[in-house]
């Protein structure tokens, strides 16, 4: 042993003591390391490049680098106010980005307090009432759902088409008209799994609560719904980020760029004119990206509990 | 305990249900003024449906929680889908998309052409006191009538003013000038004034009109169109055209039952039969793949990363779980510019030139490898085996994956509407929808059945193996 180990010893002995078997479980398990980084180039290289693009002066995905040359927020008054063309003018196509935003927070934030609020009504039916038809209303919600609304489209758009001849506030181009259509898928896999997590919630609870002399309605309001919270959450954010997802109908039900959703709008800006419209695209994804990605961070505690207990325990 | 007490729960529901009927009342006064009865019968029953179901006491109980849901359900799922099923046994598509009386009426339309050496007329379109629309007409010869959608009346020529070889004016009728006469277009496009033995005068543009006669005669005896010049008779072929012997067929044709035709065309004609077992194929392919890989590298994660005082683990998780976080059809749209032959980040970055999107086999693994990286990372949150059967099923469907990525394409050469990526929802999608050559609701509704036994099977099995259904004990 030499003398500058020694000293090194004698000097930091504790720092030492900490660091040799963090070293050597370093040593041991670098692959998993390896692996990970792997994975996380994998996983986030797609995410640091709209990061990158968003802020990149140089708005063409050609001339994209992956660090900017110089930062500017351009793409984002692009989105927003529209390029100007030579007269000085904002060209209009680019300028709708906000109405796509509103009109998607509205759609999948209406269509997911509804969804929970009807699925919510018909778990505690399932999971509180015994009445005959209970088991096969439970299968047919199941055997409905295996034929997808989106290929029922056609008769969707017809319905939507007529219904709007007279009343025009639900016809096409119309905000509520998609939110009603949504609505349709409100009662299904969800209804489901609330009521796994309804059953977990033990019925003594509800049964005191009508001692005291409560309506079931109140049981409902007042005892299951506050103990329901995770599931209630988790059901929520499945059907905002669905809804917020959804192109199909969304786009035969929509016809105008001011009326159009998120994917609608930015499926078509960016359709066929990638090299033009790289940058305020990559700035429209990153901003589309943050309303799903709060609910996730604010939900994160409900997500395992919910799911979990709603689709393991019966 | 409860969250409002008995009374305020009453005036609730006393309120939900006053605002539910007064709806109910309005929509049905609309409804009569536009003379729907059919639809306000069903609103009215909807109504009293209701109103028994909330004001009754005991065994609607169930019902009171169940009804709003089901609504939806009814009217955007289960009315869309039971129309679906309808139409797949019928031949709606392009050229058949009328009832038989419009398209008996469309062909007579149709075979209307200029008759030979006829009579041309210099018109003025007009209108009468009343307000209705005419034409002012003067032939050859100088002669002037009115005509009317009943027919043509001659009028005395000194009615008429004439300019320039125009109608200027018609006493006891306004002659249409300047900009009224650019809101007229549909109208006159759509106006005759019917002639003896099916001939009509039609106006060509604003100012002159031509003797047009019909080719075609319906026969109604016979149920078809005979052709005037030759007497070939068009029959009614039982699937929405009348068809001569020679196969020559007339248009439009008509929306009608065609029992199974559908489903054997499927089955039979090579043109469909062909593409639609290639995109099978390539479904279950896309579906196993995409779950078999996830799985596989899921797994992998989670052991690599479970051991137990490993560092940053709680970093590369909370990294990993980001992707998740950002909804679908954004990463898909990126992952497109990424793959991007020519500007794509992916190819500049390993400085090749692959048409990731372009070419079939290379669009074939791009979509694998843009879907596993959407599934992969959720897996490590929740890698449990029964969810494998229900992502087969997901993927199966997974129509957003493959029409935001790469809309089912390249191209086969060999068929005009299946792609190399194509699965079969978006098929069948394309089939209904978005097809060059015409679209064929009938055929795509009947894939959907296809499409909804399989993905049934799939999930049946999926139910027996995981005991999902104790939960119904």
């Amino acid at each position: 042993m030499s003398t500058s180990e020694r000293v090194a010893e004698v000097t930091v002995p504790a720092v030492a003591e900490r660091r040799q078997p963090k070293r050597r479980r370093f040593a041991q398990n670098w692959w998993r390391h390896a692996v990970a980084l792997i994975a996380l180039v994998f996983a986030l290289f797609p995410v640091a490049y709209v990061l990158s693009a968003a802020f990149n002066g140089d708005n063409s995905l050609s001339g994209s680098s992956l660090i900017p040359r110089h930062v500017t927020f351009d793409n984002f008054r692009t989105l927003f106010v529209g390029q100007k063309n030579t007269t000085g003018h904002a060209t209009f196509q680019n300028a709708h980005y906000a109405s796509w935003f509103a009109n998607s927070m509205i759609v999948a934030g209406a269509t997911a307090l509804l969804t929970v609020l009807l699925g919510a009504l018909a778990a505690y039916a399932f999971s509180r009432f015994r009445f005959r038809g209970r088991r096969l209303g439970m299968l047919t919600l199941l055997l409905i759902h295996m034929f997808p609304q989106l290929l029922a489209v056609l008769a969707i758009y017809l319905i939507v088409l007529n219904v709007g001849d007279i009343f025009h506030f639900i016809g096409l181009n119309t905000l509520s008209a998609l939110v009603l259509v949504y609505l349709g898928g409100a009662m299904g896999v969800n209804t489901w799994l609330m009521k796994g997590f309804f059953d977990t919630i033990p019925s003594e609870l509800d049964e005191s609560a009508r001692v005291d002399g409560a309506t079931p309605a109140q049981v409902f309001w007042g005892v299951v719904l506050p103990l329901a919270a995770p599931v209630l959450a988790v059901i929520a954010l499945i059907s905002f980020v669905a809804t917020l997802n959804e192109f199909v109908i969304a786009s035969v039900v929509l016809e105008t760029q001011h009326k159009f959703t998120l994917p609608v709008g930015l499926w078509q800006y960016i359709d066929q004119k990638y090299s033009e419209h790289w940058g305020p695209f990559a700035a429209g994804v990153l901003i589309a990206a943050v309303p799903a990605a709060l609910l996730f961070a604010f939900l994160q505690r409900y997500i395992v509990q919910g799911l979990t207990q709603g689709a393991v325990k019966g | 305990m409860s969250a409002f007490s008995g009374t305020v729960g009453l005036a609730l529901k006393i309120a939900f249900l006053s605002i539910v009927n007064a709806l109910g009342i309005w929509a049905a006064v609309v409804l009569i003024d536009h003379h729907k009865w059919r639809a306000v019968a069903v609103l009215a029953a909807a109504t009293a449906g209701l109103d028994a179901i909330y004001l009754v006491k005991r065994w609607t109980l169930p019902l009171k929680f169940l009804i709003p849901g089901t609504i939806f359900l009814l009217a955007f799922h289960v009315v869309p889908v039971a129309y679906t099923v309808n139409v797949a046994f019928t031949n709606y598509s392009t050229g058949h998309i009328l009832s038989k009386s419009e398209a008996i009426a469309g062909i007579k339309v149709n075979s209307l052409t200029e008759v030979e050496n006829g009579k041309a007329y210099t018109i003025a379109p007009a209108r009468d006191k009343g307000g209705h629309f005419l034409l002012v007409l003067r032939d050859d010869s100088g002669a002037t009538f009115i005509g009317t959608k009943d027919g043509l009346r001659p009028i005395p020529r000194s009615d008429v003013t004439v300019s320039d070889g125009a109608i200027t004016a018609a006493r006891g009728y306004r002659v249409l000038k300047g900009t009224e006469l650019g809101s007229l277009d549909k109208e006159l496009s759509t106006f005759t004034v019917p002639l003896g033995g099916d001939k009509a005068i039609q106006p060509q543009g604003f100012d002159t009109a031509v003797v047009l006669a019909p080719t075609l005669r319906y026969d109604p005896k016979a149920d078809g169109f005979v052709r005037l010049k030759d007497g070939v008779l068009f029959k009614d072929n039982n699937r929405g055209s009348f068809v001569a012997a020679n196969g020559e067929e007339l248009e439009p044709g008509w929306k009608t039952y065609v029992g199974t035709r559908n489903f054997s065309r499927i089955a039979h004609s090579s043109l469909i039969r062909d593409p639609f077992l290639k995109v099978f194929v390539w479904t279950l392919v896309f579906a196993s793949l995409v779950v078999f890989i996830s799985f596989a590298l899921g797994l992998l994660l989670a052991i690599t990363l479970n051991k137990p005082g490993l560092s940053f683990q709680r970093t590369y998780r909370a990294l990993l779980v980001i992707p998740f976080a950002v909804p679908a059809f954004l990463s898909l749209l990126v992952w497109q510019g990424l793959l991007n032959d020519d500007f794509g980040v992916v190819n500049r970055l390993f400085h090749t030139s692959i048409p990731w999107l372009f070419d079939p086999n290379w669009a074939r693994v791009s979509v694998i490898l843009v879907s596993v990286w959407l599934v992969t990372l959720p897996l490590l949150l929740v890698a449990v085996a029964p969810l494998m059967i229900a992502s087969f099923a997901f993927n199966f469907n997974n129509f957003g994956n493959i029409y935001l990525l790469t809309g089912g394409g390249p191209a086969l050469g060999n068929s005009p509407v299946a792609g190399a990526t194509d699965i079969l929802i978006s098929y069948t999608y394309k089939i209904a929808f978005a097809a060059g050559k015409g679209q064929d609701y009938g055929l795509a509704s009947a894939l959907a059945i296809i499409i909804f036994f399989v993905v049934a099977t799939i999930s049946a099995v999926s139910f027996t193996r995981t005991k999902a259904l104790e939960n119904l004990a």
